[in-house]
């Protein structure tokens, strides 16, 4: 299936067990091949919620010379296996065969952009992977694998609370039975003990990405307000001599809102800085 | 200066997204099992939308009906716990 911006190419690649389902989005004909992205999805129902704006910015960097590769991790989205099964470190396998295949096949340098968790992510497997990585584009990262963990069950938490008017245990009493080997299911997504604990245990502000360039932007409601915890994140970064550009916009959270949304200046100051600032960047490497 | 509800109002009628609905909201207005839209999700984006904005940090066994019955107990709750 073509799209009217390039080529779009949905496929299924081979990781043990199973199958990942990606979908690459190449630069229209006549435009030249400047390099690679792959995208990194948030986690849970915060994957769906994106997908749009996902798709919206894929077409955005294919159309200024980017090869995009959007893969759905084990257990997510149209892959195989289940989520019950998938770790973490699980899904820096499959972005290692991703990374690998883009470079097969000529798409370097290589970006990784990520969106919420999968940015935490991204960053995480970066610092394992970093030599074939020439920067990271971050949407909204989660800066602590352990408060999104909570919030994911918290969703179990408010369930209780709607169903009997009390929130139970708690997400304190879900946690134990997560460090007890258990699996819990929260609003249909099943996750075991070790991708829990493999959650918990990443921080953004531990992981600086060494020697990468860093894009970073958050959407925030209101003009002027900057989420704190990520302003002392950067700071930390580019204190550790991180080259982040830090960059906020105004918008509505659509990783997280009822109905689906987009955010149009998310999708501008990305693409812009695709097209300016990671020019420079190359140019100053060469 | 603007006054706690009226934050709370606008935080729960952006996270909803609930339109023109939003801003006819009083302090005795309902909202769990009024508002539709009052999901589990949405019950958690709403919570993690107060900490952001007005940081505060809400504990597991202060999420219960009572503290969601009205827009008026919600921001109340918020109050209570700035001042803490």
């Amino acid at each position: 299936m073509a799209d009217r911006h390039g080529q779009l190419e949905p496929f299924y690649l081979s990781v043990e067990p199973g199958a990942r389902f990606c979908l690459l989005h190449l630069p229209p004909s006549g435009v030249a091949l400047r390099g690679g992205i792959l995208y990194v999805h948030p986690f849970a129902e915060e994957m769906n919620k994106a997908r749009r704006m996902a798709a919206a910015q894929a077409r955005r960097f294919a159309q200024t010379g980017y090869a995009v590769l959007q893969m759905d991790l084990l257990g997510c989205g149209d892959s195989g296996g289940e989520l019950r099964d998938a770790t973490v470190s699980g899904w820096c396998r499959d972005l290692q065969v991703a990374a690998d295949w883009m470079l097969g096949r000529g798409y370097g340098p290589l970006r990784v952009w990520g969106l919420r968790f999968g940015a935490l992510v991204a960053s995480h497997w970066v610092s394992t992977y970093g030599n074939d990585i020439d920067g990271l584009v971050l949407w909204q990262p989660v800066a602590s694998g352990d408060t999104h963990l909570t919030q994911f069950l918290r969703i179990s938490v408010a369930g209780d609370m709607l169903a009997s008017g009390t929130a139970g245990g708690g997400a304190g009493a879900l946690r134990k039975r997560l460090a007890a080997g258990e699996t819990l299911e929260v609003a249909g997504y099943e996750i075991n003990s070790t991708l829990a604990s493999e959650m918990n245990a990443l921080r953004l502000a531990d992981i600086p990405p060494s020697g990468l360039a860093v894009d970073w932007f958050e959407v925030v409601p209101e003009a002027g307000s900057v989420a704190p915890a990520s302003a002392r994140v950067v700071e930390q970064w580019q204190h550790a001599g991180m080259r982040v550009r830090y960059e906020v916009v105004t918008g509505e959270p659509f990783w997280t809102t009822v109905e689906i949304v987009d955010c149009p200046a998310l999708l501008e100051a990305t693409t812009r800085a695709s097209s300016e600032g990671w020019k420079q960047d190359t140019a100053s490497r060469a | 200066m603007t006054l706690v509800i009226d934050d709370v109002r606008r935080i729960v009628a952006t996270t909803l997204q609930l339109g023109a609905r939003g801003g006819s909201m009083s302090s005795a207005t309902p909202l769990l099992g009024a508002i539709p839209e009052l999901d589990s999700m949405a019950v958690v984006s709403l919570i993690t939308a107060l900490e952001e904005q007005f940081e505060i940090s809400v504990e597991d066994d202060e999420i219960g009906a009572e503290t969601f019955e009205t827009l008026g107990s919600l921001a109340a709750f918020v109050e209570q716990k700035m001042a803490n």
